[in-house]
């Protein structure tokens, strides 16, 4: 071994590389302050290894992103670490960089000769973001599709080239299958290598120069980097990475329903990270848009950007003559965009409840899996489609429902040439089973112990009143949303509204009397579920 | 290593330096260990998944006829990644009195699908020439084995088979 790694170095000259690395002499009270560096490289090279990992069976295609992103979670032994690793790595490598920022901020270390340090590592904060932007659209969910259209129609607020630069970032005039692409390929193509070049050329620059060092020199003699700060860098990077662990093992990323381009209620929110400019632009309606949009954020990176250049005179004390000035700014920086995340977190419309499966998935799940459910004649094994067990939701919203309706005219092929049409499901109920089916898709816990009342209060709802009300975010939106109705009336009274609304009212409804239209103990059913959604 | 003169203490430093250089190469060992075996684990898993195996209904005995490999296609729904896919898959039944026997009509020398030639009464390889008789043994050509056959069984005159 010792022979060949000699012969190695007699060829390479690589201990020279080694000890040029290693042997670095860093300023004497070089202290745990200058480990922040190492943390970011840690979470870089994670975001890697883990992305490598997820390449291998992310499919950037909307038919297939969304399935292949829950097939990396339920279908692969520590498939929902993998995933989990990668999204918490993406907020922890946010954190890291703009905590490095921070620190080089304080101890003043971007000042002359370090200005295109500090500008690589701008560049590389605003390309961390990048990964950001264009990772979370990849899992293809409702978050996914509905964030990045936002930022989409942002980016068209742009005087001028608004219009054209949306169009290249979408690919075309629609969300689709090209902006998925463009975006898979920026994320794992494009940013990588910028990222790379950018790390390589940061360290380089801060090898030119040295590190900083604290603020005032301290006597003493010189440190070796190796071993003794990369002892403190080590530490540092074993207590990141086990909370990092820690938190993709506690919180398990999270996945939404898939992508649906019709559904007009969901509500968009970003990460947590672009909470603060999602926040603002609430306070900069209409024409004002792009100060939220383009002006404010770009004076920030402005600033930023020029700050070494600004910061010209001695000095590297962040609270003495002449640097407070710039703490001043940082710190009201940094209290606006703390405050606009907070008020944005506040603001955040409450997580759907897993748990709560309302009443069209219920009523879904009784069609999908009853006796006599027609789906079993070709969803069966040896059959002409795979079992359901493993069917994946590859097609639409209206395809699947039309599918539900007359299965063989949209499967060409599977009707034999002397069959009769099999029996037909009613749009309802298709559309009670696509609920049923999305939900299973998403993972959530299939309910048990459905009581019989449930079931006929599932099954009346799905045939009438899904029309025009909501619960737990499926049905129609003309009338109120029932998915808290109990908590303003009480049992009796909803059972009489629903017999008969316009006694009760004491004016004419748009809802029909159902005590004609529904039996007795449909209403009853019906009354006693909505009375108790509280 | 080369160590610098300047350094105090040289001995005394040394070992401190062994010791510190130790952990460090321990904890890079067990970050990277940890990282190897979740994206290793997530990467190298599916290699070694087994495939279930499922009794398909492929014909009825009395579509069979005596000593002569009738070719049936299968349809194998599968889950394929995160996808499904519905494999068309062919064997051979063939009766010898009230044994049924089901044959893969893979070839077993390079996996190419084989024919039944009615003239020769012969399974052919398109492929390289290998040649099997009606009961998939190898007759010439360069097949190692003999055609892989398949679990059988007869229920109400129907041919079960196991793929």
């Amino acid at each position: 071994m010792r022979n060949l790694l000699d012969w190695l170095d007699s060829r390479t000259s690589y201990r020279n590389l080694v000890r040029h690395l290693l042997d670095e002499q860093l300023p004497s009270g070089t202290s745990w302050l200058f480990t922040t560096g190492s943390i970011v490289t840690l979470l870089i090279g994670c975001q890697f290894v883990t992305g490598l990992g997820l390449t291998m069976y992310y499919v950037p295609s909307p038919k297939l992103a969304f399935d292949s992103v829950r097939f990396i979670m339920d279908g692969l032994p520590l498939g929902w670490m993998l995933r989990g690793l990668h999204y918490w790595g993406a907020s922890f490598l946010v954190v890291a960089t703009v905590v490095h920022m921070l620190r080089v901020f304080f101890l003043g270390s971007y000042k002359a000769p370090r200005e295109l340090t500090w500008l690589s590592g701008l560049s590389m904060l605003l390309v961390i973001l990048g990964f950001s932007l264009s990772g979370y659209l990849l899992p293809w969910d409702q978050k996914a599709y509905w964030a990045t259209t936002v930022t989409i129609n942002i980016a068209q607020g742009t005087p001028l080239v608004g219009g054209a630069l949306a169009n290249i970032l979408r690919g075309g005039a629609d969300l689709g299958a090209l902006t998925l692409g463009r975006w898979f390929s920026a994320h794992v193509f494009l940013l990588p290598a910028l990222l790379v070049v950018l790390i390589v050329s940061h360290i380089a620059l801060m090898r030119k120069h040295g590190i900083s060092g604290p603020i005032e020199p301290a006597s003493g003699p010189a440190v070796l980097f190796f071993p003794w700060h990369v002892m403190k860098d080590t530490v540092m990077m074993a207590v990141v990475f086990a909370s990092l662990i820690t938190a993709a093992a506690l919180f398990p990323a999270h996945l939404d329903e898939i992508a649906n381009p019709t559904d007009a209620n969901y509500i968009p929110r970003p990460e947590w990270y672009f909470l603060s400019l999602f926040q603002m632009l609430k306070y900069f309606p209409g024409p004002l848009e792009p100060v939220a949009t383009m002006i404010i954020p770009g004076v920030a990176i402005g600033f930023l950007a020029m700050l070494p250049f600004l910061d010209r005179a001695d000095g590297r004390h962040p609270l003495r003559r002449p640097r407070r000035m710039f703490t001043a700014v940082m710190f009201a920086l940094g209290i606006g965009v703390a405050g606009l995340t907070g008020l944005g977190l506040a603001d955040r419309p409450p997580n759907k409840d897993r748990n709560d499966w309302g009443l069209l998935p219920i009523a879904g799940m009784q069609i999908a899996t009853s006796e006599d459910n027609t789906c079993a004649h070709c969803h069966v094994s040896g059959g002409p489609a795979a079992p359901l067990s493993f069917t994946r939701i590859t097609k639409d919203n209206e395809w699947l429902l039309s599918h539900m309706a007359d299965p063989m005219v949209i499967a060409p092929g599977v009707r034999g040439p002397h069959e009769d049409p099999p029996p037909v499901m009613s749009r309802f109920s298709a559309q009670a089973a696509v609920a049923y089916l999305k939900r299973v898709h998403a993972g959530d816990p299939v309910p048990t112990n459905v009581t019989a009342t449930v079931k006929l209060a599932a099954l009346t709802y799905a045939e009438t009143c899904v029309k025009c009300h909501r619960i737990s975010g499926e049905g129609g939106t003309l009338g109120p949303d029932l998915t808290a109705v109990g908590r303003r009336r009480p049992e009796a009274e909803i059972h009489a509204f629903i017999e008969d609304p316009e006694s009760l009212m004491g004016e004419p409804s748009v809802m029909p009397a159902f005590g004609k239209l529904l039996k007795p103990e449909q209403i009853d059913a019906l009354a006693k579920y909505l009375a108790s959604r509280k | 290593m080369h160590r610098r003169t300047s350094l105090p203490v040289p001995t005394e430093h040394a070992s401190r330096r062994g010791f510190l250089v130790r952990i460090i190469q321990a904890t890079y060992a067990v970050i990277g260990a940890t990282l190897a075996f979740v994206v290793g684990g997530a990467v190298v898993a599916p290699s070694f998944g087994r495939r279930e195996t499922m009794w398909l209904h492929a014909g009825d005995v009395t579509a069979l006829e005596e000593g002569l490999p009738l070719p049936f296609t299968l349809r194998v729904a599968r889950p394929d990644g995160p996808s499904e896919v519905v494999d068309r898959k062919v064997i051979y039944l063939v009766k010898n009195g009230n044994e049924v026997r089901a044959l893969d009509s893979t070839c077993t020398h390079l996996g190419c699908r084989t024919r039944f030639n009615p003239e020769t009464k012969l399974i052919e390889c398109p492929c390289h020439g290998g040649v099997y008789d009606v009961n998939g043994n190898v007759v010439s050509g360069p097949p190692p084995a003999p055609l892989r056959p398949l679990g059988t069984r007869v229920e109400n005159g129907q041919v079960m088979v196991q793929v």
